[in-house]
């Protein structure tokens, strides 16, 4: 299984779906797509120095969400969008990663936040799949 | 949608009983009529309100309004009231834009003595407010500045002359909830608003240029002062970024604590913690806070606003205030003698004339409350009622409610299609985004017009006046 990430129907916000092979793989894929969804458009090329991130969270839905708002936090008051995503290590609780992107002209915050509505993280042939609502 | 059976109760509203399911403590109440309720059952927006109902120290009805659709935890358009002494407070029940709220500001100008300029004035509207996502403002602000606005609201802007004692005597709580907590915001939090005091925002935020179009209770209309034919203005915006990170901040911390208080949810998002547990106080102490500093956004986008007006027009483009009213927020008031934590999620109080938080100028009246309709269709002004208390807590719906998601919205007609239509109805548009004007066209939307006719009728609220808009300024 590969990375793969689409937007599915939502009356009012932003709905997410992401599969890949691993937990630490499906966080560096839906941080890409919160990165095309912030901008509304395909990322420009990451650039500049990779930057260490580490997020530490009850479980791994919580872990998932927590790592969303940590880049939706950075873009909209550094207007540093990340696209390149090293992960160092992954499990339930923590989440260490290596990320790299550009500094784009405005701030965006399209996105709100990354909420807890409905996220599930399930087990699927060849890995697993998410869906989270982003408030936009 | 959900598979429930509701109970149809004339046209007025659909009720779910507390025996629908075991976990509910309440019945769940939706204002609607038919197309509406059809409407409103496509989404899971009814599966939310029931979750609603499911949380601790609720009383009477989780209460859905007649623009209710489907939001994440709450469904947006959703009201309810836990006890104060055992009840819980929901971040979720607030949601990320803490005080998105709504005023109206009218002029003497009639609508000929603006049409010649009118696109050149709503391209300076937008110069001067910044709408986009995440810009910052013309007013930044130092963190001793920025404490005093999440501390004292628009208080504070009558010290920097961007408000007056009448503009805060018209805005819901004067502008300032006393119960606020600075030191219980983020310095996160803190650092996505610092710059954002005076900016529009994305989304369904919106600056409209409208025309009182018809009078509909011509004796309230008196006592707001609203005439026929009067420019006015409409402002649709929230607590931005700091808002949104003090509900991601405390949504987290109270998703963390729910097992300390043996609290299970149905949704995740609906995470809480007894209003009263230090938990509960904390994030009602940084609620109120981000709700001050959504206040003083839309006082200080008034002041840009007025500025504008009295470059093109002079005295005759001064703008009163009518009221601010907002429609995500957790208050505390009694009701039916006991003290509630009332959420209101994308719903507006609408307070009666009886009422004491009533404006002593609009006793005669009731509070305003305003239904914009989507870009480009009429917006209404409409009074509190005084039997809405027993109704729905003293709320009405907040908009037309979003009947379409943004991608079968921007799939149905792009956004130069929309730009054209709106100028083809007379509507000046300042939008730098092609797909934001598509996502928030009128056809994504419920009808309005019948929205604030069930609000009329089933006693939520009554209708005053009709607006018309002739320039949209979004983000």
């Amino acid at each position: 299984m590969g990375t793969a990430s689409e937007l599915l129907e939502h009356t009012a916000e932003v709905k997410l779906r992401v599969r890949a092979p691993s937990f630490g793989e499906l966080a560096a894929e839906a941080g890409r797509a919160v990165a095309r969804i912030e901008l509304g458009r395909v990322p420009p090329h990451a650039e500049g120095p990779w930057r260490e991130l580490e997020i530490g969270s009850a479980d791994r839905e919580a872990l998932l969400v927590d790592w969303l708002n940590e880049l939706i936090f950075f873009a909209e008051t550094e207007r540093w969008v990340a696209t390149e995503f090293e992960v160092q290590s992954a499990t339930d609780t923590l989440l260490r990663v290596r990320a790299r992107g550009a500094i784009v002209e405005e701030a965006p915050a399209r996105i709100k936040a990354a909420t807890f509505h409905g996220l599930r993280i399930v087990a699927v042939p060849g890995g697993l799949q998410a869906e989270v609502i982003f408030d936009v | 949608m959900s598979a429930v059976q509701a109970v149809s109760h004339g046209q007025l509203w659909y009720e779910i009983p507390a025996t629908a399911r075991a976990d509910m403590l309440v019945s769940a109440r939706v204002y609607a009529d038919a197309e509406l309720w059809s409407q409103i059952s496509r989404d899971r927006s009814i599966d939310q309100l029931m979750n609603v109902a499911t949380l601790r120290g609720i009383v009477r009805c989780a209460y859905g309004m007649p623009d209710m659709h489907e939001g994440y935890g709450f469904p947006v358009g959703g009201v309810a009231a836990m006890r104060a002494s055992d009840g819980v407070i929901s971040p979720g029940g607030v949601g990320y834009d803490i005080n998105c709220g709504v005023r109206l500001l009218v002029s003497e100008l009639e609508e000929a003595a603006v049409r010649p300029r009118l696109k050149e004035l709503v391209h300076e509207l937008s110069r001067s407010i910044p709408s986009g996502t995440g810009r910052g403002g013309r007013l930044s602000l130092s963190d001793a500045e920025l404490d005093r606005v999440l501390g004292e609201g628009c208080r504070y802007l009558l010290e920097r002359e961007f408000a007056t004692l009448d503009d805060l005597d018209v805005t819901e709580a004067n502008g300032r909830l006393g119960r606020a907590d600075p030191g219980a915001v983020s310095q996160r939090a803190k650092a996505r608003g610092r710059d954002q005091l005076g900016t529009l925002g994305s989304g369904n935020h919106f600056l409209e240029v409208e025309i009182v179009e018809q009078i509909l209770d011509p004796a309230s209309a008196r006592v707001y002062g609203l005439e026929p034919g009067r420019v006015a203005v409409l402002i649709h915006t929230g607590s931005r970024g700091l808002g949104h990170q003090v509900c991601t901040d405390y949504v987290r911390v109270m998703d963390q604590v729910m097992p300390k208080y043996g609290i299970t949810l149905p949704d995740r998002e609906l995470a809480c913690a007894p209003f009263a547990s230090p938990e509960g106080q904390r994030y009602f102490g940084a609620m109120c806070a981000a709700a001050n500093f959504a206040w003083s956004n839309r006082q200080t986008i008034t002041h840009r606003v007025r500025e504008v007006f009295g470059r093109y027009y002079g005295d005759a483009g001064r703008l009163r205030l009518i009221y601010d009213v907002a429609h995500n927020m957790a208050k505390l008031e009694e009701h039916d003698g006991e003290l509630l934590c009332v959420h209101r999620k994308g719903a507006t109080r609408s307070f009666g004339p009886s009422h004491p938080e009533t404006p002593a100028r609009y006793r005669s009246a009731g509070q305003p409350v305003f239904i914009p309709g989507s870009m480009g269709t009429r917006s209404y002004v409409l009074a509190g009622a005084d039997d809405g208390l027993a109704l729905s807590f003293g709320s009405s719906c907040h908009g037309a409610g979003r009947a379409m998601s943004r991608h079968a919205a921007k799939r149905t007609r792009p956004g130069h299609e929309v730009r054209r239509e709106l100028e083809q109805q007379g509507i000046a548009v300042a939008c730098p985004s092609s797909g934001e004007l598509a996502e928030e066209a009128p056809f994504a939307y419920k009808d309005v017009e019948r929205v604030v006719d069930v609000v009329h009728r089933a006693g939520l609220a009554c209708k005053v006046a009709r607006l018309r808009p002739i320039g949209v300024v979004k983000g």
